[in-house]
């Protein structure tokens, strides 16, 4: 059995006085691809901005590896963990190859590195294994999305961490670059033992590339657990409040989505 | 995307160019002195002309010099901040506030004149933060800090002109600093001003890694370990210390701090490591040019640097606000 990365305890956070997270509890194990699905509003997004020190909570406590998230300094925390958040800027003359550097900023102090040869190293890795090392000195603002996508995960894995938070990393994007970026997703977590935490909205490409699906409703957890062993008809319509047939194809789960 | 050879060659142009005209600037005046007459007199002998150009002519160069790198920086620096292309120390109402208390020192407590720099700087922190708190809701509308900094600009020019006039226009001191006339300045304006703003731009060199951060989102800088917050209001704090003492000294210059980043940012780019020393160079000549145009135009009248940058930014800044609509919306 693998550690648990994450432990959540009683959790809860309002904007005014809509209670988005309401006493939630969580557990997200270490090693695993694990994706937070549930309708709009059910608070997903609410609770990838908690963990991801986005948000305050306003009771209860996130512990990363034992220690609490909201008294952890965001330096400390940007060397455990990297978020690609799902909207993205950048200034229009940066080449791809400087934003990436952007990702070693954890480790320098007052904007001084104090080993250039393991940024420039960790750097080249981010950028060989995203496939963005062809256009390194190119304006990230001339890519295409799913370029540019692959640019902002190549900068969180410059920060070297062993947590990967991904939010909506697909949204935007047409399917080939969509299964190319949960290819990438896979990879990272086999091959490099990447902890992967992200919220997609397309209930198939989550049930197959994630290792444990957490779905959300009102604010809580309904149900936790690998895909085939929860997704049922039921839990779909608890989730989205339709109802939707679910078959199984290779000893995989899906949902027709329509 | 901007090759190192074109940005190498803007800053040695530029400082070409600012030394050239230094020693125009020099030359420009009912005494003329050559290159080499100037630097034996300088340094090697005693020469009554060059003399009278070191004691009247050295410090207001050196002070539209200082003056402008100081104003240009402090754009940069709000424009990073705020993240509005727009901002500029002068139209957001910094400069004025920092004059104004200037202005309030001269006239009421001369006897504080020692301390003018300082006050000015709270001065135009007060100003900074009015705006900053009226124009945030949840974020920063381009639009909205333009507006409001309109309004707390066109109040604290308004209560200068006031004193300005209820004292009998009769304090030099308070008209100079509402006029922005660098005419009668000494060595001992440059000392307060150079102290200010050297420590300013030394300052200001420690946050362009930070000012690089904030180009990017919100919520992506602080997951690379960055204190968003407190960021912004350091380097709020060097961006205002840097508009006040020069407003103080030198008076409010409009749309210099607008001008320079903007054609900075063609010549060498957004990274903040660059634009900001190249910001030095080019706003050092772009106040000193001004300076020399007022003083050669009208001769033997005088234009005041604020004025001639008035006249150029004004058209300048219509110019921006229409191409920004396709730049930055």
């Amino acid at each position: 059995m693998p550690d648990n990365i994450f432990e959540i305890k009683d959790l809860s956070f309002s904007y005014g006085n809509n209670r988005v997270i309401d006493g939630l509890n969580l557990k997200i194990k270490e090693g695993k691809i694990t994706t937070l699905i549930g309708a709009n509003g059910c608070g997903k997004s609410t609770l990838f901005n908690l963990m991801t020190k986005n948000l305050k909570p306003d009771d209860g406590i996130i512990f990363l590896a034992g220690q609490n998230v909201e008294q952890m300094k965001l330096k400390d925390f940007a060397r455990k963990a990297a978020i690609v958040h799902q909207y993205n800027t950048a200034p229009s003359d940066i080449t791809v190859e400087k934003l990436v550097e952007f990702g070693r900023t954890p480790y320098h102090t007052m904007g001084l590195s104090p080993n250039p040869d393991e940024d420039r190293e960790k750097v080249k890795f981010a950028l060989e294994i995203t496939d963005t090392e062809k256009f390194k000195n190119k304006p990230v603002s001339q890519l295409s999305g799913g370029q540019k996508q692959r640019v902002w995960i190549a900068m969180a894995l410059a920060q070297d961490t062993k947590i990967l938070f991904l939010g909506e990393p697909t949204t935007y994007l047409d399917i080939r670059y969509q299964l190319q970026i949960l290819r990438l997703v896979k990879r990272l977590n086999s091959e490099f033992n990447i902890t992967v935490i992200m919220v997609l909205h397309d209930i198939n490409q989550s049930l197959y590339y994630s290792d444990e699906i957490v779905a959300m409703q009102n604010g809580k957890v309904l149900s936790q657990g690998e895909p085939k062993e929860i997704i049922t008809s039921k839990l779909i319509e608890d989730v989205y409040g339709v109802t939707l047939e679910t078959g199984e194809i290779d000893g995989k789960p899906f949902v027709i989505p329509v | 995307m901007i090759s190192t050879r074109k940005k190498i060659l803007s800053f040695v142009l530029t400082a070409v160019g600012l030394f050239v005209l230094f020693i125009f600037a020099v030359n420009t005046g009912s005494l003329k002195v050559t290159p080499s007459e100037l630097f034996s007199g300088l340094f090697i002998e005693y020469n009554p002309d060059v003399a009278t150009i070191y004691d009247l002519r050295f410090p207001r160069i050196f002070i539209a010099m200082l003056g402008g790198a100081a104003t240009a920086v402090s754009g940069v620096l709000l424009q990073a901040v705020m993240k509005n292309p727009l901002a500029d120390p002068g139209i957001i109402g910094v400069s004025s506030g920092a004059s104004l208390v200037a202005v309030i020192v001269t006239a009421f407590f001369p006897s504080l004149f020692f301390l003018t720099p300082m006050l000015a700087f709270i001065g135009g922190l007060i100003a900074f933060l009015l705006v900053y708190s009226l124009s945030w809701k949840g974020g920063f509308s381009p639009l909205r800090i333009i507006l409001v900094g309109v309004a707390v600009n066109a109040l604290c020019t308004g209560l200068m002109s006031a004193f300005n006039s209820a004292t009998g226009s009769s304090y030099t001191g308070v008209a100079s600093i509402v006029n922005a006339n660098i005419t009668q300045k000494t060595w001992d304006d440059f000392q307060t001003l150079a102290v200010y703003v050297v420590i300013g731009l030394i300052a200001s060199f420690f946050v362009t890694n930070q000012c690089n951060l904030l180009s990017l989102e919100d919520k992506t800088a602080p997951s690379l370990g960055m204190n968003v917050t407190r960021s912004r209001i350091v380097i709020s704090v060097i961006a205002v210390l840097l508009a006040s003492i020069s407003t103080a000294v030198v008076g409010a210059i409009s749309f210099l701090g607008l001008i320079v980043p903007h054609i900075a940012r063609l010549l060498v780019g957004s990274n903040h490591k660059v634009l900001v020393p190249y910001s030095i160079l080019l706003g050092a000549f772009t106040l000193l040019l001004a300076d020399t145009i007022g003083r050669t135009v009208a001769s033997p009248y005088e234009i005041s640097a604020a004025v001639v940058m008035s006249v150029i930014g004004g058209p300048f800044f219509i110019f921006l606000l229409r191409r920004s609509k396709q730049n930055y919306a």
